[in-house]
């Protein structure tokens, strides 16, 4: 192996330290999601939200945050699959804008007697803030750990051919 | 280049009580000095005061010529092996090796090349990504020494380093230390309180008894000339047998004791005729002869040698003979021996006897 090559060093790197940059994203994307849901579920717009959808929007908090802990975990380690997760999970964080957050912008509701807008123009740019920021993290680290992996065994490879 | 000079260096603590006096030595670049004492007898203190991690109470150290008494320990370019290991447990090997280096934010890219050499050094190349959990003690204490190694430092100091391991594997890494200094030529202050490591490594060794310096020498030279009867008694094993002596013209005569001296012996002894002193005989200068006898009491056969443990004659006088061979004294048989090679200590300041002196 050429150490003086910073490109291979760069590469053989990757076989002592974690890929702390795509589980750092992770990190941030579920940062983003929980700025979301708590900035959602503070809403005092009567029963506006009270339906099977907040329901299922709870539940899925959970899972989101579970999975893209795990597999923070995975793109930690340079596994590849991990990177397709995060893809799905980063594109269904921008598709869940238009789930709960779009509908609410355009409703109409009555508090206390008076007709109000569910969700102000304030609100839902910071929602969609953080749901587009957390699926750029979420996205950005699945690339990331995609490169990585693919640079990392082509390097694993390049040194099994060496040692053989 | 890394020349260390240590000046007249005490420590007091605050308590009044003093754990080494007047501390004097000047280690050379590439050389690799042992302490070698019993517990308690200030080596690790004055490592520990070459470090920083102790205050120096009176005296100067100098490093390559500049000052560093008062420097704290990490201006002072010098790394620290612990017996201990000191290491990361929530870390890899590699993490622990890249550890003080990433702290100084220095490239990745040359931590890498740095840690990877080291490893290569320490054989730890397939270890890096295991948990200091996973590693047996010796594998710890090469990552303990990877962790310095990658420093560059001018300065390697060794705290008891291989206490913690067993027979087997201190022997393994004592010769792994040694091939490091080989290939590394930096200068190591090594503390220990065995005598096998201090011989086997040391390109000279002080020796050091209740914060006192006894001798600096090379090991041959604390082997074979030793300053006192305290150094005659520490390197060795075993430790040379002594015997209260009168020296009674070409003999020297004690408690069942009648032993002849050469003419070279007369010499050295011309200034103390009449008067006591002690002889020093180590037991692999010990043959079967004629002139002491020895009531066996243990015979202890190591395949080459033999350990041959009893008392001069019907006295108190411990003596303890290493014979060449395999031999086959029972407890009560008597033996006899005769002293190859002697050492004469003065009686009152427990000093050597030397000609001309």
């Amino acid at each position: 192996m050429n150490m003086d090559d910073e490109r291979t060093v760069r590469r053989d790197r990757m076989r002592f330290i974690k890929n702390t940059q795509s589980s750092s994203l992770c990190y941030l994307g579920i940062l983003f999601n929980v700025f979301y849901f708590v900035s959602l579920y503070m809403s005092d717009v009567g029963n506006y939200y009270y339906n099977i959808m907040i329901g299922v929007s709870v539940v899925y908090n959970l899972i989101f945050m579970l999975a893209v802990f795990l597999a923070s975990e995975g793109v930690k380690n340079y596994k590849a699959i991990y990177s397709a997760i995060l893809a799905v999970l980063g594109v269904v964080q921008i598709v869940r804008i238009f789930i709960i957050p779009t509908p609410a912008h355009a409703a109409e509701t009555v508090v206390n007697g008076v007709e109000t807008t569910v969700m102000g123009d304030a609100q839902y740019i910071f929602i969609v803030i953080c749901l587009v920021a957390s699926a750029v993290c979420l996205l950005l680290a699945a690339l990331i750990n995609f490169v990585k992996c693919r640079e990392l065994a082509e390097h694993m490879k390049t040194l099994d051919a060496q040692n053989a | 280049m890394a020349e260390l000079s240590i000046q007249h260096i005490d420590k007091i603590y605050d308590n009044n009580v003093q754990a080494v006096f007047d501390f004097n030595l000047d280690v050379k670049d590439g050389e690799l000095i042992v302490l070698v004492g019993p517990s308690g007898c200030g080596k690790s203190t004055t490592l520990r005061m070459v470090a920083g991690l102790e205050d120096i109470s009176a005296g100067k150290l100098l490093l390559d010529g500049k000052d560093i008494t008062a420097a704290p320990a990490k201006d002072r370019d010098m790394a620290m092996v612990f017996q201990s290991y000191a290491l990361y447990g929530h870390m890899t090997v590699y993490e622990n090796m890249a550890f003080s280096l990433t702290l100084r934010k220095e490239n990745p890219n040359v931590i890498h090349k740095k840690v990877m050499a080291a490893a290569e050094i320490l054989g730890l190349t397939s270890q890096l990504n295991k948990k200091p959990a996973q590693l047996s003690g010796g594998q710890r204490q090469r990552v303990a020494m990877g962790r310095s190694i990658v420093r560059n430092p001018k300065v390697f100091l060794f705290d008891e380093p291989l206490s913690n391991l067993d027979a087997k594997l201190r022997g393994a890494t004592r010769r792994e230390i040694l091939l490091l200094h080989k290939r590394l030529q930096a200068t190591m202050l090594y503390v220990t309180h065995d005598q096998t490591e201090a011989l086997t490594l040391a390109d000279r060794i002080v020796c050091m008894s209740m914060g006192h310096v006894q001798q600096v020498g090379t090991p041959l030279e604390l082997y074979d000339s030793p300053d006192n009867i305290f150094v005659a008694s520490f390197i060795g094993l075993p430790p040379m047998n002594f015997f209260d002596v009168k020296v009674d013209g070409d003999r020297l005569v004690g408690e069942k004791l009648n032993v002849a001296l050469t003419p070279e012996e007369q010499s050295i002894l011309r200034g103390y005729e009449g008067r006591e002193i002690v002889l020093g005989v180590r037991p692999e200068n010990i043959v079967e002869g004629a002139d002491v006898a020895v009531d066996v009491t243990t015979n202890e056969n190591l395949g080459m040698n033999t350990l041959v443990h009893g008392y001069v004659g019907g006295t108190h006088n411990q003596i303890v003979a290493k014979i060449k061979g395999w031999c086959d004294y029972k407890n009560g048989d008597t033996a006899s021996f005769s002293f190859k090679r002697k050492h004469f200590f003065d009686k009152e300041t427990t000093n050597a006897i030397r000609g001309g002196k």
